[in-house]
């Protein structure tokens, strides 16, 4: 393995300006920063999204004046308590409007929102959902109606395919093998622990980008690391050596290298030698590091149980 | 010799999301790319080196995504890695000589130095900083089978309001690959397994073979499938699914009782730019002047405790090496098991994110190349192969109609669906209302408006990338991934009305298309509403 010589301490070749600041944005990023994010976009639509087999989740914008034009058509004892309201019609399997759909149940909104999520609680089923007003007297004006989605299966199929026949006793066999538990098992832990599996975060991508820090140890802490620097200058031409190895000068001469200093004497040469080669010149620094303690001190510091001591 | 009971597939999933800022001279998230250069792909790539020197039969799926291919591709990200790397290089020579006086990490200096200077010699001098050739020579030795993804990393099933936003996100994706790559794709790795019935329509009409899904996408498919997730299955439209196994993913994926967090492997959270002199770290911490990862990790992860040991990278090899064989062991079982109820051969299918192997799991470049090792010699039970190599042997599968999945948690939309970031969907439907309706009514666009358009559709696909979703969900890197959606819808914006009002900046124009300047050959009329359109390509 090739060791390269000893760098100077605080010296980079790498970045020169490290300290300079970005360069002053472009005019592209001026306008981009100013850019708010719209709230709307003058639309009457409402959107439905799947999040799981058991939740839906309905964004929508509406234009004050459709909400206006459905009030008008209210009879004046009808107005008091109208209530805004997500209406979730169940349509497996039916092609609404020409055919009913199975059944619906309404979710009153609170004043400004504009989104909600919807526990459905029926997986492997289709809905769509209506945003309208509802009177106390039961009437319901539709104001948007939203695309159709239908939810995931959470569960195995009920339907057999005779050219691939599969007993039950098979499938949870094969279903336990992929969760990990082996062959014997019942179908109820085999299902119980296939849902905690999915559950389970720990075996889908962390992703690059979602590294985070340690933890922090919790509670006061108190961590202490010594480092020593050696510094000199010789004859820009001459070359030195520190513990025997070579150190890169910088061109005035000057030279300084950092190290890590743990507990223990080191005696550092310093060796120089003329650029003819002739003259030399050696001086030694030892240095000794003794760390005591790690004991917590008491509040009033009466007590120095931790002490460093440094000897040169 | 390996053995014919069974089969294994490797799926190593390749990712990173388009990140790339000229308008500032240095930039943190610029990092994920360097790290997986060094961390990973150069790690990966020099062990395929061995196993091909050693001619060792080895057969590995990756899928490499468009926006990686375009960053791995880009001259100037190239150039940048290089400086990134020479400073790393310098930060190692520098640590040769702090940790002069502490031999155990005076040897860790040493042994960074050197994978450091091997990343450059790879990188800069075998490989010319160009990584996708690099990996097209494994490509061409028969060890990698690539297959596509899609442009962004879109997350498809919530595509599912717009079929015509999932169908561009494919479209690009196998356009990309097949610039990168010269040839089609057999097959494409969908953003997080996440898979919406009907969109293997799409995948029909690029000839695409095969897609993979997480294992309940099989298993709660309909019918039920015969040999669970063991065995491919055929969509209606007579594309493949390979569903997950769930039991090898573990092994490899989870934190708690993965090989990963063995107390010898290396500790991924000590890294010196946390714990040394912040004046010392300056010149290789970037412009931003943060703290960051460095990738010089001098300790081991010892146990559940803040007290840790120093790393040892020959114990760590041995350990890899050890785990390899357990992972075999168990697959040999497994695969035995399968074979005595299924009348075919099984296949087990072990997808990961290429970044777990090296980035995460420091050594888990060397316990794929003793696998593949141990799998030739030490064996007669199963063998390595691609989904691809299983059809050509069982071109005959049940058909099964697979169930909406993602891998994500709770397996199915929720990571990219909830509270933290649900505020982008109205957005980004909009946005894709608009591609539509433009590239509708304007298909025969030419000059600045065609540029204008073709650019209008770049920044709707980056603001589509599931990462954003994902970061404001998990909570780290938050500002950027807001930022990112943000920037890319006012692009749009400025763009979509500079389009209506006939008022598109040219200067402005050329200045957005040399920043996210990705696909080159992107054609806007992807996003065209025709009759008929879905079958075309």
């Amino acid at each position: 393995m090739l060791v390269p010589a000893l760098l100077p301490e605080g010296q980079s070749t790498y970045l020169t300006q490290v300290a300079r600041p970005t360069q002053a944005p472009a005019a592209r990023t001026a306008e981009t920063e100013a850019f708010q994010i719209p709230s709307g976009y003058g639309d009457h639509r409402i959107v439905l999204m799947v999040k799981d087999p058991w939740w839906l989740y309905a964004y929508w914008e509406i234009q004050p004046a459709l909400e206006r034009q459905a009030r008008s058509q209210l009879a004046p004892e009808e107005f008091a308590g109208v209530q805004s309201v997500l209406r979730a019609y169940d349509v497996t399997d039916r092609d609404v409007p020409q055919q009913p759909a199975h059944g619906w149940f309404d979710i009153p909104l609170s004043g400004m929102a504009s989104s909600w999520f919807i526990h459905a609680n029926a997986p492997n089923r289709s809905f769509i959902v209506e945003l309208g007003l509802l009177t106390r007297t039961g009437r319901f004006l539709m104001l948007v109606r939203s695309n159709r989605v239908t939810t995931p299966r959470a569960g195995p199929s009920e339907i057999i395919d005779e050219e691939w026949l599969t007993t039950d006793d098979t499938y949870w066999k094969l279903v336990g093998l992929t969760a990990g538990i082996g062959m014997g098992a019942s179908e109820a832990a085999i299902r119980e622990l296939l849902q905690r599996k999915l559950l389970s975060p720990g075996i889908s991508s962390p992703g690059l980008f979602s590294q985070s820090k340690l933890p922090k140890a919790t509670g006061f802490w108190l961590q202490v690391d010594t480092e020593l620097i050696i510094r000199g200058a010789t004859d820009p031409k001459a070359s030195v050596t520190i513990q025997g190895q070579a150190v890169t000068l910088r061109p005035d001469g000057t030279f300084s290298i950092r190290m890590a200093l743990p507990d223990g004497t080191q005696v550092i040469p310093v060796e120089a030698v003329a650029p003819d080669k002739q003259q030399r010149r050696a001086i030694t620094p030892t240095v000794t590091r003794q760390t005591d303690g790690h004991a917590a001190l008491p509040i009033d510091g009466t007590q120095p149980a931790t002490r460093a001591k440094f000897e040169v | 010799m390996s053995g014919d009971q069974g089969f294994l597939s490797l799926v190593l999933h390749t990712h990173l999301p388009f990140v790339r800022h000229p308008e500032h001279q240095d930039f943190l998230e610029e990092r994920w790319l360097f790290e997986a250069i060094t961390e990973t792909y150069l790690p990966l790539l020099e062990r395929f080196e061995r196993l091909a020197n050693d001619r060792v039969p080895c057969r590995i799926t990756m899928s490499f995504t468009p926006t990686l291919l375009a960053m791995l591709g880009d001259l100037f990200l190239q150039s940048r890695y290089t400086k990134h790397l020479e400073g790393l290089i310098e930060l190692s020579e520098k640590e040769i000589v702090r940790t002069r006086w502490q031999p155990p990490f005076h040897r860790l200096a040493l042994f960074y130095h050197h994978r450091l200077t091997t990343a450059r010699r790879l990188f800069v001098d075998a490989y010319h900083c160009n990584l996708i050739a690099a990996f097209r020579k494994f490509v061409d030795a028969g060890i990698i089978e690539p297959i596509a993804s899609c442009a962004t990393h879109g997350f498809l099933p919530l595509m599912d309001y717009q079929p015509a936003a999932a169908r561009a996100q494919i479209r690009i994706g196998v356009q990309a690959f097949e610039q990168a790559f010269g040839r089609r794709p057999a097959g494409i790795w969908l953003p997080e397994c996440g898979y919406h019935p009907g969109h293997d329509e799409f995948l029909k009409a690029l000839n695409i073979r095969y897609f993979l899904t997480d294992a309940h996408g099989v298993l709660f498919g309909s019918p039920r499938p015969k040999y669970g997730p063991y065995a491919p299955v055929v969509c209606p439209s007579g594309v493949a699914a390979f569903g997950r196994d769930l039991e090898s993913s573990k092994s490899v994926w989870s934190a708690e009782e993965g090989y990963p967090g063995d107390a010898v492997y290396r500790e991924f959270y000590r890294d010196i730019g946390f714990d040394l002199d912040y004046d010392y770290l300056r010149p290789y911490i970037g412009g931003a002047g943060v703290r960051v990862h460095t990738g010089l990790k001098y300790y081991r992860i010892t146990g559940k405790t803040d007290h840790k040991e120093p790393y040892d990278p020959d114990r760590a090899l041995e350990k890899a090496a050890a785990h390899a064989g357990n992972f075999m062991f168990n697959r040999e079982k497994q695969i035995e098991h399968l074979r005595g109820m299924m009348d075919r051969q099984p296949l087990i299918v072990s997808p990961y994110d290429t970044e777990l192997y090296g980035h995460w799991w420091f050594e888990g470049p060397d316990w794929l190349e003793c696998l593949a090792r141990k799998v030739h010699f030490d064996q007669k039970v199963f063998q390595l192969i691609t989904p691809s190599d299983y059809l050509a042997r069982y071109p005959r599968n049940q058909v099964v109609q697979p169930a909406m999945s993602s891998w994500g948690y709770q397996g199915y939309n929720e990571v990219w669906l909830n509270g933290s970031n649900d505020w982008v969907y109205r957005h980004l439907h909009k946005m894709v209302d608009r591609m539509v309706e433009l590239a509708t009514r304007e298909p025969q666009a030419e000059g600045i408006r065609r540029r204008a358009l073709n650019q209008l559709a770049r920044e709707l696909l980056l603001a589509q990338s599931s990462d954003w979703a994902f970061i404001l969900k998990t909570g780290t890197h938050t500002g950027y991934a807001y930022r990112r959606v943000r920037d890319h819808l006012a692009r749009f914006t400025t763009l979509y009305d500079g389009l209506t009002r006939h008022a598109v900046s040219e200067p402005w124009l050329a200045e957005v298309e040399s920043t996210d300047n990705l696909f080159p050959f992107l054609d806007y009329r992807v996003y065209a509403h025709t009759n008929g359109s879905s079958t075309s390509t």
